[in-house]
């Protein structure tokens, strides 16, 4: 529910604090001006941090909490980045030095000590809340500014690197594919070592600078420049003086020793033809003699050099330029170096394409400012806010209005967060932390059911998230045949990382009924209420096929002179006579014993026997033979033992028919056991 | 019985109270909800299971609602219960009296509180 003061959204204030007379007296002193949400220790907060991030404008923390206490929460809030939206004054009554310094430590904006006094809690807020947002407002401000100034930076010396490469008569290309070169090879030497003094906020300025290297080309004759054959020596050493002259060109601005812009252009300038074994010129300097932005751009040039055409020289191919300079073909390198393009390798040639032909990248200004800024992202506006509300309006009317409980996991920390309609069905909280060992997970759900669908969900890929799964669930005491379906959520990055999930549960109890009831009557004889002989003669075969110790028998029969009864009594009373023979088998079997209607007035039954199995033959036969109304009912029977039939049903079938015939032959109301010798003969 | 007469009989701080609630409804409203406030008897139950971390948490809670109460006689007492249970692991026989003080302070406390319930 949002409220509106004169058409203004009041503000949210979250307090996070375990003792409910705490959260009521500062809800008392502030719920006149601000809307405000509760919660009693970290966990639920963070729930509410996950869904209503950035509408929450402050929050109150206490730090002795059960669950997840005050540190833990801002460690959470952290880690999640929810400290850089919302500020955090604390609340609690600790305050020993440490405690307080650590809370500051963590990014906590204020300190409200106790016992609390209702003016100094509103100024506090008050106070906090506006110095906030002019923190927001000036920090987008200087973003702004300095991504001018960085833009424009680039800007004049791209035009000043140009100027010279004009003369060359080369593309303009060579600077900005050193540039790519340059950032591609920086990146990657930083995530591998951190001995050399430079850092990934150093990267656009040496970037910048790498731009300048080839700067002393300017004082080469053109002739030299631009001849298309070999240098003679004399040529060669004329040209080799470019990376000094160049270094003097820089010297000579006043500003050198203040600018590290120049500072890195000067070394770069100077020593980007030294070599790794102190072959190189002008200074012949050695190893890590040679900063290591020179180096950097050293190898750039040469790669460079080999991947593009000149004048004397036609363009290598990716790979060939890369085993060249393995090989030591041209020169020696900082190993680290040669370790970084061998890693870079692969993605080069694609990067380099890209990069190259765009020649920009806004991206690498951006980042930097984020980390001068340390923070720097831009506050939400009011009129986002009201989207999201709107969007949670509509997100709310319609899980109420489907009746499925829909629900969001996330992964870490571990929690469920249920839709209010759903949470009020199952009565239950909106968010379940730790689910598996809550109610949601042991007793709504079977417990290795839910274990199972977390786990289903776990091994999704992102192109393939869906999970579809029937379970019968405890709903409110009701066991209830429910349909799980559920997507599953992925973070951003490279690989992407499981996040979590969202899904409903449908109710699918009475279409599960009602198929279980359609599948109840395929099985059975519509009349009698038995199984019919297919489904009869498919459990047989299945017990039959298991090796066990049990012994059975197959009994079938029929009743004798039942046409007659029919064409006597009429069809009506030959179905209820059918109907009383069942009964009586329902009645003298038991339930692990298979009776069946075969068709017309055939009955078999298949059960277990002991020692011996004609007491029970006898007992039925005495059972069937009884009188139904005016008529008398009697049974002819054939018995045949299941250890004979070698498993197969049709053989025993057989087996229990034959003897049947044995007893109709024999004058009828009879049993006779199969016995193979008196048949054969 | 009125607010003033109740703080008085408790040996708690009715100036300092109206100092900072501002309203006597408001003082009011939060001394009745003293009494439906769980943590005396979650304290008396977790010392009872002997569980320590709990009865620190309660004491503590009880503590910081008497603090912010200005009741001061109850304040000083549970104050130095909860300072005694900080991180403790096990029940001694020194918590016994300051126990002891807790419960006696507290039922005084409510028996008052409950006049002004009227």
């Amino acid at each position: 529910m949002n409220q509106r003061e004169n058409g203004r959204i009041r503000k949210k204030i979250l307090i996070v604090d375990d003792s409910e007379f705490n959260r009521s007296l500062l809800s008392d002193m502030l719920s006149d001006e601000y809307e405000i949400l509760e919660a009693e220790h970290g966990m639920e907060a963070a729930g509410i941090l996950h869904s209503q991030e950035q509408e929450i404008a402050l929050m109150l923390l206490d730090i002795v909490m059960p669950v997840m206490d005050g540190f833990e929460t801002l460690a959470i809030m952290n880690k999640n980045g929810w400290i850089k939206s919302i500020p955090v004054i604390m609340i609690s009554a600790e305050t020993v030095p440490t405690y307080v310094d650590r809370a500051y430590d963590l990014g906590v904006k204020d300190y409200i000590s106790r016992p609390f006094d209702e003016r100094t809690v509103r100024r506090r807020v008050v106070n906090t809340l506006i110095l906030f947002a002019k923190q927001k407002e000036l920090e987008h401000m200087v973003t702004e500014q300095i991504m001018e100034k960085e833009k424009s930076n680039k800007l004049m010396i791209e035009i000043l690197s140009n100027i010279v490469e004009f003369r060359n008569g080369e593309s303009g290309l060579h600077v900005v594919h050193i540039r790519t070169l340059t950032e591609l090879f920086m990146r990657n030497l930083l995530e591998k070592t951190d001995e050399y003094d430079i850092s990934p906020k150093d990267i656009p300025l040496v970037c910048n600078a790498s731009a300048l290297h080839d700067i002393g080309k300017i004082v080469i004759p053109e002739e030299i420049l631009n001849k298309p054959g070999r240098l003679t020596e004399e040529e060669f050493a004329v040209m080799k003086t470019h990376s000094e002259e160049g270094a003097k060109i820089l010297e000579r601005i006043p500003m050198l020793e203040d600018e590290p812009l120049l500072r890195t252009a000067y070394q770069i300038c100077r020593w980007h033809h030294e070599r790794y074994d102190g072959r190189g010129y002008p200074d012949g300097l050695k190893g890590d003699e040679i900063p290591i932005v020179a180096q950097i751009v050293a190898l750039a040039d040469v790669y460079d050099a080999l991947t593009s055409k000149r004048a004397y020289k036609k363009a290598f191919s990716h790979e060939k330029a890369v085993d060249m300079i393995l090989n030591g073909e041209c020169g020696t390198f900082n190993p680290l170096l040669l370790e970084c393009l061998r890693d870079i390798e692969g993605t080069l040639e694609k990067e380099f394409k890209e990069l190259s032909e765009k020649g920009d990248s806004q991206k690498e200004i951006a980042n930097t400012v984020e980390q001068m800024m340390e923070g720097g992202e831009l506050s939400v506006s009011e009129h986002s806010i009201r989207l999201l509300e709107h969007e949670r309006m509509k997100y709310q009317f319609f899980a109420t209005l489907s009746r499925e409980i829909q629900f969001e996991y996330t992964k870490t920390p571990e929690m469920l967060i249920l839709s209010e309609w759903g949470a009020k069905y199952l009565n239950m909280p909106e968010t379940i932390l730790t689910p598996r060992e809550a109610r949601f997970g042991t007793e709504v759900f079977n417990k290795d059911d839910f274990e199972q669908l977390l786990g289903d969900l776990e091994n999704t890929t992102p192109e393939d998230p869906m999970v579809e799964e029937i379970y019968l669930l405890n709903i409110n005491g009701q066991r209830r045949w429910s349909k799980v379906i559920s997507k599953s959520m992925w973070g951003e990055g490279e690989p992407p990382e499981y996040a979590g999930a969202i899904g409903k549960i449908a109710d699918i109890h009475e279409d599960m009924e009602k198929m279980n009831k359609l599948e109840s009557r395929a099985a059975h004889d519509s009349l009698t209420g038995l199984l019919n002989h297919k489904t009869a003669r498919g459990r047989i075969s299945e017990t039959l096929a298991k090796d066990e110790e049990q012994r059975y028998i197959l009994i079938v029969f029929d009743l004798d002179h039942f046409k007659d009864a029919n064409d006597t009594y009429g069809h009506l009373f030959g179905d209820e006579v059918l109907k009383h023979v069942a009964e009586t088998l329902k009645n003298s079997t038991r339930n692990e014993d298979i009776c069946a209607r075969m068709g017309g007035d055939e009955f078999l039954i298949f059960m277990p026997y002991k020692e011996e199995a004609e007491s029970q033959v006898k007992r039925i036969f005495g059972l069937l033979c009884d009188k139904y109304k005016e008529f008398q009912i009697s049974v002819s029977i054939g018995v045949a033992y299941a250890e004979n039939c070698g498993r197969d049903y049709d053989t025993l079938f057989h087996m229990a028919d034959e003897a049947l015939y044995e007893a109709k032959r024999g004058g009828r109301k009879a049993y006779r056991f199969y016995n193979k010798d008196e048949n054969e003969s | 019985m009125t607010v003033k007469e109740c703080y008085d009989a408790i040996g708690a701080n009715y100036e300092e109270i109206m100092g900072r609630l501002r309203t006597e409804e408001r003082v009011k409203k939060f001394l009745l909800k003293v009494l439906s406030d769980k943590s005396y008897d979650l304290l008396i139950q977790s010392i009872e299971e002997r569980n320590m971390e709990e009865a620190f948490r309660a004491a503590h809670t009880m503590k910081g609602v008497s603090q912010n109460l200005s009741l001061t006689r109850f304040y000083h007492s549970s104050n130095e219960l909860a300072e005694l249970l900080r991180d403790r692991h096990d029940y001694g026989a020194d918590i016994e009296p300051v126990l002891e003080k807790v419960k006696e302070d507290y039922a005084q406390m409510i028996e008052q509180i409950r006049k002004l319930e009227g």
